[in-house]
């Protein structure tokens, strides 16, 4: 892994599209910012593994364990 | 031209091409970009997101409006895009999840799975929980 040393107000460039500003460091918790293209998916990490957990959990169902749902309410 | 999936789960099915949905960047942890979606019945609760490269992945979605009546998306979609949710399922029908957190949105044959940032947007939401709600509720 590259390792990078930056101050708040610093910036690191990905590409030509992805920039990384660290906006500010305050004890444990560091502030970054984000600039990319906007069909660039980001994710904070825990986010992107529960999301993960959930698609692979929806790709294992199988068709005869979904139940029947009444018809919406007319006027719904 | 029309395409066929050997799906594992439905069989051969006949795709046709405006059908297809491209999720450029995919979904997360799963090796697919080209989808369709499978309806199995009309005015089923249910549809399929069926993977046109891989005929044993498919995702069961819902529209979260028929399901969570305070459902709401943020950032908001374009005007017009298609709304789905994946489902989780589990033997209790109590414990039937929807990820109102991450939903898909569909529009022009381009999909993207975004992350909702909607107040209460929650990765399980139980998914029979309103409608088991209007059940007990019209029995009373």
């Amino acid at each position: 892994m590259l390792i990078i040393t930056r101050r708040p107000g610093e910036r690191i460039v990905l590409g030509d599209d992805i920039v990384l500003t660290v906006m500010e460091i305050s004890g444990q918790t560091a502030r970054i910012g984000i600039a990319a293209p906007r069909e660039l998916p980001v994710y904070r990490e825990e986010i992107w593994e529960a999301v993960k957990a959930e698609n692979q959990a929806a790709a294992s169902v199988d068709p005869d364990a979904l139940p029947p749902v009444p018809p919406p309410v007319a006027g719904d | 031209m029309s395409t066929t999936i050997d799906s594992t789960r439905f069989g051969r099915i006949e795709v046709a091409p405006d059908s297809a949905i491209v999720f450029p960047h995919g979904l997360v942890g799963l090796d697919s970009r080209t989808f369709t979606l499978i309806a199995r019945a009309q005015d089923d609760a249910f549809v399929w997101l069926h993977s046109l490269e891989d005929p044993a992945l498919a995702l069961p979605l819902a529209d979260p409006r028929r399901f969570f009546s305070t459902f709401a998306l943020e950032p908001a979609p374009t005007e017009g895009a298609a709304i789905y949710v994946t489902v989780r399922a589990s033997e209790r029908i109590e414990e039937f999840t929807a990820n109102l957190r991450a939903p898909l949105v569909i529009a022009d044959g381009v999909g993207q799975q975004v992350i909702n940032e909607a107040p209460g947007a929650e990765l399980r939401a139980p998914l029979f929980a309103e409608l088991a709600a209007a059940a007990a509720e019209q029995a009373a």
